[in-house]
């Protein structure tokens, strides 16, 4: 009985993420949830932020749980401009560079990147899949930032968990493919800087279909503004890909939360397990692409 | 014929690297027990600092028993130091089912094989440990994390006073809910509200949700942790039994990783199998 509901759950949450019109749901949810509102709680119960806190070595102490969102998901979908709809919020474009707030897309890639839009390709999102998440995607999430010795440790979602070594100075050979790349990372005055090559091409970075190539560079930058607020960017260059590097935030600044009781220690990370959805998505893909379909069967 | 292949290449992907370790490996299972003299090197927090790569390079994934070879598995030593014949102590019954599930281990369908992890379904604790992936253990004074290269697992252990897991009829998970101490130089886990979904290795050992582990990691040299799983499930076996192994520390490389599901897109497979776990 607990099996049936977790896996309930899991479904429920590829559906959410994967699906447009139903991420159109979680949106209208976002706002009412039980869950949300303990959030805006949590944030509202944050006092005004005091002087950044320094570890040892006098560089700022990122440790801590941190929501980028604050509650606000808007950009699950399209990461520029876009009107709202559908139970969407509005959003601002969340690109700060170029100024027109477009992802400079070379036109080949702005057709691919529209092929990827269509609802009919929507399995070919990997996260419908239970695979992982972009670098860029993880902007929607609550990221825990631990240091460990020479390490810098970034937890999200669904298993997503960097380990950021700030001793090494050489990427991995370029043969190997990584789902979130190589980091690695440094300090530039009180800025950490982590700088990611060694990516596949299997990411989306939205279920608008944006994307990267393989070959991109990928340098964010979190820069502690006060004890309960970190300023984060992320900068893609990718000359096959872009026309131009390009800069992108979070919707809101990073904003220190408290972790939720025994949350990381009772709950796991399953979702392929429970992922009973994904041959309803692949029954739109096989319709739309005029092929056989389970779906047609019952 | 495809898929059959395209299947073992997922489930045995690293049978080549562990053929070419066969000589440690014989040495890992027979090292001797007994309390190790070594004291590991402590974090701020004071604690045994088991920080780092490590992995098991040994045959355990195949099958925890003593066993001669078979289809793509070499033949091998076992890893149960206890009870002394080096048997897992079955019920009847189990043992019975044991045979049945080893029918379906060569399935070239993953809905269709027995083992859970033809399906890349979460492995499970303790044989996430010795799966043939590395993994990274990360430490705070409140909990270690443990960092699995296979599908990006991760779990954290809590080593402070946290309240009791929930019971078990309002949750089961694949890897358990853990809880865990230092004791001396050794990180004690002790894992409960498991679900009857997994496996301990791929020669069908079950158990059922009953089961509860405690698991020992023991620093006996800067770069060997010898690894300790005891499992306990009256549902399925006649009385307690425990694993021992050696964990290598993982100098050259950091974790990368292996998104499981990714490699059946890789190879064509679907994976839009129904997930009823409520029917056998």
């Amino acid at each position: 009985m607990t099996v049936r509901v977790r896996v309930a759950v899991s479904f429920l949450l590829a559906v959410l993420v994967v699906t447009p019109a139903l991420v159109a749901a979680q949106e209208s949810v976002g706002s009412d949830s039980a869950a949300a509102r303990a959030l805006q709680r949590e944030v509202a119960a944050v006092k005004a932020g005091g002087p950044v806190p320094r570890r040892a070595d006098g560089k700022p102490d990122l440790t801590g749980n941190w929501n980028p969102t604050l509650g606000f998901l808007s950009h699950t979908v399209i990461l520029e401009d876009h009107p709202g709809g559908f139970g969407i919020q509005a959003g601002k474009s969340l690109i700060i560079d170029p100024p027109d707030g477009i992802i400079p897309y070379l036109p080949a890639a702005l057709a691919e990147r529209n092929r990827r839009r269509d609802d009919a390709n929507g399995y070919e999102d990997q996260v419908g899949h239970c695979e992982f998440y972009s670098m860029a995607r993880i902007h929607q999430f609550t990221q825990e930032i631990m240091h460990s010795g020479n390490s810098v440790i970034i937890n999200a979602t669904q298993h997503i968990t960097r380990v950021i070594p700030l001793d090494r100075k050489e990427h991995l050979p370029a043969n190997i493919r990584l789902w979130l790349g190589d980091p690695i990372g440094r300090w530039e005055g009180d800025t950490l800087v982590v700088d990611s090559t060694n990516f596949n091409d299997r990411t989306r970075m939205a279920l608008g279909g944006d994307f990267h190539g393989p070959d991109v560079h990928i340098v964010e930058r979190f820069t502690m503004k006060d004890s309960n607020t970190i300023d984060w960017t992320i900068r893609f260059d990718d000359p096959k890909t872009y026309s131009r590097p390009w800069t992108m935030t979070s919707a809101k600044p990073m904003t220190r939360v408290r972790p939720v009781g025994n949350e990381i220690f009772d709950a796991e990370d399953t979702c392929h397990e429970g992922n009973v959805d994904l041959i309803h998505l692949k029954g739109v893909y096989d319709l739309a692409h005029g092929k056989d379909t389970p779906l047609l069967k019952k | 014929m495809t898929r059959h292949r395209a299947l073992g290449f997922i489930v045995g992907g690293a049978a080549v690297a562990v053929i070419a370790c066969w000589q440690s490996t014989s040495v890992t299972a027979q090292a001797p027990a007994g309390a190790p003299a070594y004291r590991a090197p402590r974090t701020a927090a004071g604690q045994p600092d088991l920080q780092g790569v490590w992995r098991a390079w040994n045959l355990a994934k195949y099958d925890l028993e003593d066993h001669g070879a078979k289809p793509g598995v070499p033949a091998g030593r076992g890893f149960v130091v206890d009870p002394p014949d080096g048997k897992i102590p079955y019920q009847p019954w189990a043992l019975e089912k044991r045979k049945q599930l080893l029918t379906k281990i060569h399935e070239a369908d993953p809905y269709k094989n027995s083992d859970p992890l033809a399906k890349c379904y979460l492995p499970g604790i303790p044989r996430l440990t010795y799966l043939g992936w590395p993994f990274q253990i990360i430490q705070t004074p409140q909990y270690v994390a443990f960092n699995y290269e296979w599908s990006h697992k991760k779990r954290y252990v809590p080593v402070t006073q946290v309240p009791p897991p929930p019971s078990p009829d309002d949750q089961t998970n694949w890897n358990g809910i853990p809880r865990g101490r230092f004791d001396g130089n050794t990180l004690v886990v002790n894992l409960t509200n498991f679900n009857a979904y997994t496996w301990f290795d791929m020669a069908g050992n079950f158990h059922s949700d009953a089961l509860k582990v405690t698991e020992r990691y023991i620093p006996i040299g800067p770069d060997t942790l010898r690894y300790e799983a005891t499992m306990e499930d009256p549902k399925v076996f006649t009385r307690p039994w425990t694993i021992r192994m050696e964990l290598q520390r993982q100098k050259d490389t950091p974790i990368l990783d292996y998104e499981c599901t990714a490699m059946f897109d890789e190879l064509g497979i679907h994976h839009t199998w129904p997930r009823d776990f409520d029917v056998e």
